[in-house]
Formats: C-alpha cells, structure tokens, sequence
C-alpha cells in the first residue's frame, strides 16, 4: 500500500453529484475537450478562488496576454484537482507553468495531509509536464476574524514551503499582500464572504502572480 | 397557503458553521449592521444568485445608483434567508421594492414546497413592510443539459406565478429567458459553472429588472411625499 493511499487528499477521487445536474462533470469534460485546441503558456488549476478570477477584468488584462488557460472547479480540493489533472486535462497541452491554488476546501482533512495532496499534485504534473514549473500559490487566511481555519490554512503554506524548497520544478509564493488587519479582521472588501475575493482583492493577489509569472516565462523563453 | 408549520422550506433557520470560520454568521451580521445606517430603496435578498451579483460592473453601473443593499449568501435556502428576515436584516429599513432571489439551493426539497418558502419569504416581507413591493425573481435553469434540478426549478417558477398573485404587492419577474439554447444545453458564456452566472448572464438579466424596479421606483414617490405629511 502506497502513500497516498493512506492520505484521503492524496487520493485520485472525481465528486460525486449529489445536487443532481452533473456540473462537476460537465465542467471537468469541458476542460478537456477545450484543451484540445489551445496552446497555453500558463495553466491556472484549483478550486473556486481560481475559477472566479476567469470571471473578471483582471484576468483579461493580466493573464489572457500570457496565454493562461483557467481549469478551476468552485468547491474543489485537492483529491478532486490531482482526478481531474489525472483524467485527461493534461492531456493535450504543455504549458509552461501551472499556477496550482488549491487546499483551502480540504475539510476534514489535516494541513498534513491537504500538503500531502498538494504534493502529490506537484508529482502528477512533473510526470505529465516533466518541463512545466508548477507554482503553488499559498492559501490564504478566511474568516472574518481568527479562527481554527486560518491556522491551518498557514500550517499547510509552511508545511507545502518546507516541501518544495529542496525541488527544481517547484515553488510556493505568497499571494496575500495583507489581507488581515491590525485587529485581526478581514475586510469584506477584499474577501466578499471573507473567503472568495472581490475584483479589488484580486488586483492586489494578480499582480504577484503576474510579475512571477512574466520572470518564469522569460527565463523558459 | 396553509400548513407552514409542515412545510419544511418555510421553517427559518440559521446555517450552522460546520466549516468552522464562521463566515455565515459575520455576513449576517454585517448586514444588520448595514441597516442601522443605511437607506436603501431597494434590498436584494437571496443566495449567490444574489451575492456574486455586487462584484460585477453592472451592479455599480445599475443596481447602485438605485440606493440598493445586496443581503445575498451564497448557499442560502428559503429557510436561512427566512431567519435572515427575522433575525435583523429589515430593521430600520423600508426600502421601496425588495427583490427576492432565492430557492435553488433547496435540494433537499420539493418544487411544491420551495415555492412555499419563497411564499412565506414575500408574505413576511409584505407583512413587515406593507408599502414595499416585492420583486420574486424566478429561478434560473441550470446545469449543462437537461436535467431533474431545471425541470423542479422550473415547476418551482410555474407554482410562483399562481400564489405570488394573492399578495397585492408581491410580482413574480422571469428573467431566464434565453439561456437554454434550442439544443438543450447552457453555455459556459452566460454561466461559468452552469449554475453561476458570468458578466454577460448578470447584463442580461440585469435589463428587465432595472427596468422593473425603475417603474416600481417611479411610480411610488407620491405615496412616498403623502406619507410624510
């Protein structure tokens, strides 16, 4: 018995379509029917903080010039991604980087084990893409104010930082320009529902993610 | 309507924090809070549907400039929106329209008695603010293709338009009308996800209803002026 085995988020696990209309799915078909014809330099996979960045302005202005191709399923953690990754979203394309966002929905889970999920997504992408740099970005804190969710979303950052900093093909990079305040409180401001992020709050996040990504791609040429 | 008691969609009730931030509760509470100081003239209540609508353009460009306040949480049933209701979330306002968006996330359900909910939703806002109109918007196809959720959001939409009548004040508003094509499915152009909708879904709901609620808000300020002397 393997590892992953053994780590529910580890483990390959499509969702199961509880409500009825088979979104999850549809979408995941989507993806991999859309990505027959595309060339993208970047892919953007994860959960909801991922597929709603496609829905504003930001994402045209900063990362449709970069030929990003958005793979992000609202909802998703990490067994559900590294499903997807592994049954045909990578299928047909090699982008150059993948900007992997996901672990904040691991409910249930340890921040052990969601980085252990984190990881073996890492893994699955070094051996489809062997050339790809996978950019983990890091979970940021949610809640209105200090609560047990914040803590292991940081627990899992510092656990997922420790594990790439010894690979090539693989870093973390903080996102969160500061989205806790003095008092402890999060601003709905920048986090809506003080989870998903407003269009003001993925300005601040994207143009980390943006600068990052230019110094990749200029450096893969 | 009778039997409210029996009817399980029409019970008020507070989401628990199973996830364990919270977050629910905070956006209740900023809400209540939003009604101390605010005047709004019209309140949108409801789930998602509701909620993601404020963080497009067209909400600043169409929906601000009414002096609205956007109550909506995504995942909310009738039941969490009804405990909203009741529990602050129309204290100290009395906005002229109200528009209800809500019933999608009931799965647990039937068409009959999501249509009870949304009923008893209207019927304590006419209760509560007799001279408000409420606004009921219909619910919205979903999923990729044809599937039990459209058919049961769709006899959810015929129920309404039968009851919504016996409330003077209360209208029922379809604002699904095109996002079926004629080969059955939705595209991902005007709901990202089949279920939420993008920019381009929110603009073309967005007309009819800004329309509507123009009408509504040009109509009342008469009854407003006689009230006040």
């Amino acid at each position: 018995m393997s590892a992953e085995d053994s780590n529910p988020a580890a483990t390959p696990t499509p969702c199961v379509d509880t409500q009825g209309d088979g979104r999850w799915m549809s979408l995941h078909n989507h993806f991999v029917s859309n990505s027959k014809d595309k060339e993208p330099d970047v892919l953007f996979v994860g959960d909801s903080l991922v597929q709603l960045l496609h829905q504003f302005e930001v994402w045209r202005e900063l990362f449709s010039p970069l030929h990003a191709l958005n793979f992000g399923v609202g909802g998703d953690a990490t067994q559900h991604v590294l499903w997807r990754l592994s049954n045909g979203e990578l299928a047909h394309i090699s982008p150059k980087v993948v900007v992997l966002w996901v672990g904040t929905n691991n409910h249930g889970h340890t921040a052990e084990q969601t980085c252990g999920g984190i990881m073996a997504i890492v893994q699955l992408i070094k051996d489809k893409l062997p050339n790809a740099q996978t950019v983990i970005l890091g979970l940021l804190p949610r809640g209105k104010m200090p609560n047990p969710l914040r803590d292991r979303n940081a627990r899992v950052n510092k656990l997922v930082q420790e594990a790439v900093s010894s690979l090539p093909h693989a870093s973390l990079l903080n996102v969160d320009p500061g989205f806790v305040h003095s008092d402890g409180s999060i601003s709905h401001q920048d986090l809506y529902d003080y989870l998903h992020l407003t269009p003001q709050g993925y300005q601040a996040v994207c143009q980390t993610i943006h600068t990052h990504l230019k110094g990749l791609l200029e450096k893969t040429g | 309507m009778s039997g409210d008691e029996m009817n399980p969609a029409a019970v008020a009730q507070a989401v628990v924090d199973v996830q364990g931030d919270d977050r629910w509760m905070s956006q209740h509470t900023r809400f209540v809070l939003e009604c101390k100081d605010a005047e709004p003239e019209v309140l949108f209540i409801g789930d998602s549907m509701v909620q993601l609508m404020q963080q497009y353009e067209v909400w600043r460009e169409l929906f601000s400039p009414l002096h609205a306040l956007n109550f909506g949480i995504g995942g909310d049933t009738t039941c969490n929106v009804l405990w909203r209701l009741q529990n602050g979330e129309l204290d100290n306002i009395w906005p002229k329209v109200a528009v209800v968006w809500v019933g999608t996330n009931n799965y647990e359900h039937s068409a009959e008695q999501v249509a009870g909910g949304i009923f008893a939703i209207a019927q304590l806002l006419t209760s509560r603010l007799p001279k408000t109109k409420v606004v009921v918007l219909g619910l919205l196809a979903r999923g990729e293709r044809p599937n039990p959720l459209r058919e049961k959001n769709a006899a959810v939409n015929g129920l309404l338009r039968s009851l919504l009548p016996q409330l003077g004040q209360a209208q029922f508003l379809d604002v699904g009308e095109g996002f079926v094509h004629s080969d059955g499915t939705i595209s991902t152009r005007d709901m990202f996800d089949f279920l939420h909708l993008t920019s381009a879904g929110y603009r073309a709901i967005a007309k009819p209803l800004s329309d509507l609620l123009l009408q509504i808000l040009e109509e009342t300020p008469e009854e407003r002026r006689a009230s006040l002397v």
